[in-house]
């Protein structure tokens, strides 16, 4: 049964350790009440941005792990990032993907291809070290470990519902401020 | 007249501009060990205009490339890099400016990261100032700068190279978007 995009987060919160996280759109509400600490940034003004900003962080970060909370429309609008991650390939990076098959912020208007896109097909083929999906909390709770200890790059495409709130409903702080605060956190640690 | 800048002339120059992030960085945070290498990053969409900087690039062991598919994608690693604190430039074409531009906004306006843009103007006149040029893509990428408040100048020759530091510091003094403008084909 699908996940509940906020029971995901919750079991990923559990066991992020030091992680470095990105979450955007709907992702990004449910986290900031979860985990409401410093060492996020919200993709938040430049759409589809998540994948590519967590590549950022993480080769500049290379010694903590970094956790992107990706959506599925988003990641269509920068679907080349794929290709870009790998060529990079960070091994400290792991991309979730909250697969709901809507965009949720804009009215749950369908995403091209519907629910039948593969993302785990897209990222094996261009290149990612691993990439596999996971239909129910039982089944991530089990993987989760692996999965974040495995070689990166790392794609995780999960089965979601819809989101309790979206950026439209819950606002957050903006990017600009995010970003300052995790890089004084970071540069003081 | 403008005229062409040897690629050895941007990555020297670029290798002292990392020397200098590096240290800025250095007294930014004291207690961070900075990794032996890369120097920087050049967030690169290929660019005719520069292919030969990107071919010596690609002899360098100090920087490191990294090849996006789109130039939104480069402005977003930029801002991965600003925030982990490692220094870094965005190396593009005119056409991938016009391109990124709700990116650039997002990330280096809105979101104050330092970015520094190398720019090509494929298809600039030897003869005739950009903004009167025949082309489109040339023509319009200064007023577009304009429109958004990019600072931005010219690299019209050799001597011009000393813009490149200059420039970076401009955009980590703004935290914004700076942005250089390579008038000829390197050699």
């Amino acid at each position: 049964m699908a996940m509940k995009p906020e029971d995901a987060l919750r079991e990923i919160a559990r066991v992020r350790g030091e992680a470095i996280c990105v979450p955007t759109m709907t992702t990004a509400p449910g986290w900031r009440t979860i985990a409401p600490d410093d060492l996020s940034v919200t993709c938040v003004g430049f759409m589809g941005g998540a994948s590519a900003l967590g590549l950022g962080l993480a080769l500049a970060r290379p010694e903590r792990r970094v956790l992107v909370f990706d959506g599925d429309g988003s990641l269509l609008m920068q679907l080349g990032s794929l290709a870009t991650i790998a060529g990079a390939a960070p091994r400290n990076l792991v991309h979730f993907v909250f697969k709901n098959a809507v965009y949720h912020t804009s009215g749950a208007q369908a995403i091209p291809g519907g629910a039948g896109v593969d993302f785990v097909l897209m990222a094996k083929g261009a290149g990612y070290r691993m990439a596999c999906a996971i239909a129910d909390l039982a089944e991530l709770r089990r993987r989760l470990p692996e999965l974040l200890r495995a070689e990166g790059p790392v794609l995780v495409e999960l089965a979601t519902t819809l989101a309790d709130a979206t950026p439209m409903t819950a606002p957050g702080v903006p990017f600009g401020a995010q970003v300052q605060a995790l890089r004084e956190a970071l540069l003081a640690g | 007249m403008p005229e062409s800048i040897p690629a050895s002339l941007i990555v020297d120059a670029l290798k002292d501009t990392f020397r200098e992030a590096r240290a800025a960085l250095a007294a930014e945070a004291p207690a961070r060990r900075p990794p032996a290498e890369p120097l920087g990053w050049v967030l690169s969409v290929p660019d005719t205009h520069q292919r030969t900087v990107l071919a010596a690039l690609d002899k360098e062991r100090a920087l490191r490339v990294v090849t996006c598919a789109t130039e939104d994608e480069a402005n977003a690693i930029a801002a991965g890099l600003y925030i982990g604190g490692e220094p870094y430039v965005v190396m593009i074409q005119h056409a991938g400016l016009y391109a990124s531009v709700n990116t650039l906004r997002g990330v280096a306006i809105d979101g104050r990261v330092p970015v520094l843009y190398l720019i090509g103007l494929l298809g600039r006149e030897k003869d005739r100032d950009p903004r009167d040029s025949r082309h489109s893509m040339v023509r319009y990428c200064e007023p577009l700068l304009d429109t958004f408040g990019v600072p931005h100048a010219r690299l019209e020759g050799p001597d011009d190279v000393r813009l490149v530091p200059e420039y970076y510091r401009l955009a980590w003094q703004r935290r914004g978007p700076a942005a250089l403008l390579v008038g000829l084909e390197t050699s």
